[in-house]
């Protein structure tokens, strides 16, 4: 027994040690985000309280726009989701509990527009977009995302409804309610564990977005977070301590999210690949 | 108007279809507009020479003809090929150890929720995000790394700007993204394994080594094949980390198919060209999902 609980506590410190070479890089532009640039380079890893600044910070703040940008990709990712779910949410009704051979050949087209790679189509999209005049206009980016989420979206909406037993609208039908009442009345309210999956997965990515918007917006006027960050940190490469600013302050909100929500985050985003 | 009602009444059931019909107009209207016509249209300019302003030249299939004697081309399919496989086979395996470490539970063991939590963090962050942290830690004068090696009392080294070293620094940026994501979907298939196949393997006295090797890897089958199809194909689909890691330099060893479809549709202009090479990524990709398809199908035969 006594080798075992030994064999266990190496195992356990081994992994203890891969968990912190991990984190090292999350540590090191964390705290290398409160100090200048000659600490970084000098003392990585070493925290030195008497240097702590908030100079980075505050000249992020007031140089990268930070209000602007996060407006924008605050902006673009609510009203995203909000086009989301209201469109895929009302597809999924239609494609899991109405029976057709139209319906099925809907879903496996739906299915199969998961699989396009967005940048395949990014060239012929700004060209769409200009000629539609979307081009440099946030609703163009709300657009675009919600098209490109849909599909997944839809299939998880679909999937998470045609697991509903069937006397749940039957009972509705013979009360006499039409179709739309049954989606509206029953099907609606038993939504929200999908809804957050779907709001988690898709918030994240486009919030975390840079190749949309960093094509279609112009960056000067319009900036989200990410695109902001780049072109920050391409014009002042070598000040470490800006880029770790601006990367605390664009991941932060979701991150404290993340914080209190981890097992919903981790059901969203793994949604899919992981039956039930 | 009542009368001309009761003529063409419909049933209740294509009532329903109907109303079906109608729940899909919205979901239709956007994948038309913003997936299926510019599908279509990339598929349209890739057989024409133009540059957005110019008259658009037929010219068949030239830019798939010429694809191969384009600058940098086979430089770039290489480097999309070792970014791609080197990516998902760290992450699937690194992504497994990590699963198998997690999976345990007991007394004298870390709390699980917490080390789950660090192990998934960098899946929330950016790609253009990560891509700028390693870049900082790649650096050759004050990044991390090299302050790390130095001290160890291994020499610096280049890590941008030296062929080669450059696709590893590149993977590891990636792998470092992902390992999370692909340990929690190996964490659900382990934790789906029932329990009573692994207590009957040591009634018979098996080693843990026996029980990973007979038991727990053809039951996480279906799981390793999910973890390298969606992993290769983001790795295919992958653009703002790799570029943000190392701009495609040195030379043309980290220019991938991504970066090649950029920049040739926004800094050349040259749509011909990058239409062809967008149909060839979805090519790519759609070969490897149908591939996923078929071996999911035959696995489900099989259990």
């Amino acid at each position: 027994m006594e080798k075992k609980k030994m064999l266990t506590i190496l195992s356990e410190l081994c992994l203890l040690a891969c968990t912190v070479v991990c984190w090292l890089p999350v540590y090191y532009f964390v705290i290398s985000a409160f100090r200048l640039r000659k600490d970084i380079v000098k003392y990585p890893l070493k925290v030195i309280w008497e240097r702590f600044t908030l100079e980075n910070f505050s000249y992020v703040w007031k140089n990268m726009k930070l209000a602007q940008s996060l407006f924008n990709t605050g902006f673009i990712t609510i009203m995203t989701l909000v086009l989301l779910i209201a469109v895929s949410s009302m597809a999924g009704f239609a494609l899991s509990r109405i029976k057709g051979r139209f319906f099925r050949a809907y879903y496996s087209a739906n299915v199969a527009l998961m699989v396009v790679p967005f940048i395949s189509c990014l060239l012929s999209l700004v060209i769409l977009s200009t000629k539609i005049r979307l081009y440099n206009t946030l609703w163009g980016c709300i657009f675009i995302h919600t098209a490109w989420h849909l599909p997944f979206c839809t299939f998880l909406y679909a999937g998470f409804m045609g697991a509903l037993p069937m006397e749940l609208e039957e009972a509705a039908y013979i009360d006499g309610c039409s179709t739309f009442q049954v989606y509206f009345q029953i099907f609606l309210p038993l939504l929200a564990p999908i809804t957050a999956t779907c709001c988690i997965r898709s918030g994240i990515t486009i919030w975390n977005d840079y190749l949309l918007s960093s094509t279609l917006l112009n960056s000067a006027r319009k900036p989200t977070l990410m695109v902001g960050i780049n072109s920050f940190f391409g014009e002042y490469v070598s000040e470490y301590g800006y880029a770790f600013a601006g990367i605390i302050l664009a991941s932060l909100p979701i991150s404290v999210l993340f914080i209190f929500l981890q097992k919903y985050f981790i059901k969203g985003l793994t949604a899919g690949a992981v039956k039930g | 108007m009542k009368e001309h009602l009761s003529k063409h009444k419909l049933t209740w059931g294509q009532k329903k279809q109907l109303t079906g019909v109608l729940f899909l107009l919205p979901l239709s209207a956007f994948l038309a507009v913003f997936i299926v016509y510019p599908l279509a249209s990339v598929i349209f300019y890739s057989f024409f020479d133009w540059n957005g302003m110019s008259q658009m030249n037929f010219v068949g299939a030239d830019n798939y003809r010429l694809l191969p004697s384009t600058e940098g081309f086979w430089d770039m399919a290489k480097a999309t090929v070792i970014y791609a496989a080197g990516v998902t086979g760290l992450v699937v395996l690194c992504g497994f150890l990590v699963a198998l470490a997690l999976d345990k539970r007991g007394k004298w063991r870390i709390n699980r929720t917490v080390l789950r939590f660090f192990w998934f963090f960098p899946c929330l962050l950016s790609g253009a995000i990560v891509g700028i942290i390693w870049r900082i830690m790649f650096n050759y004068n004050g990044g991390l790394v090299n302050f790390l090696l130095n001290q160890m009392g291994i020499k610096s080294v280049n890590w941008l700007e030296t062929y080669g070293v450059t696709m590893a620094a590149v993977v590891i940026a990636s792998v470092w993204g992902q390992i999370g994501m692909c340990a929690i979907i190996f964490l659900a298939g382990l934790q789906n394994i029932p329990t009573d196949m692994l207590e009957a393997a040591d009634l018979d006295g098996a080693s843990e080594l026996q029980k990973k090797a007979m038991i727990v890897i053809p039951l996480m089958a279906p799981s390793i094949t999910i973890n390298v199809i969606t992993t290769s194909i983001a790795a295919f689909k992958a653009y703002e980390l790799p570029y943000t890691v190392s701009k495609g330099l040195p030379g043309y060893s980290t220019r991938i198919l991504t970066q090649r479809i950029y920049f040739y549709s926004f800094n050349t202009n040259k749509y011909g060209i990058a239409s062809a090479m967008s149909v060839l990524l979805v090519v790519v990709i759609t070969l490897i999902s149908l591939l996923q398809l078929f071996v999911l199908k035959k696995r489900e035969d099989i259990y």
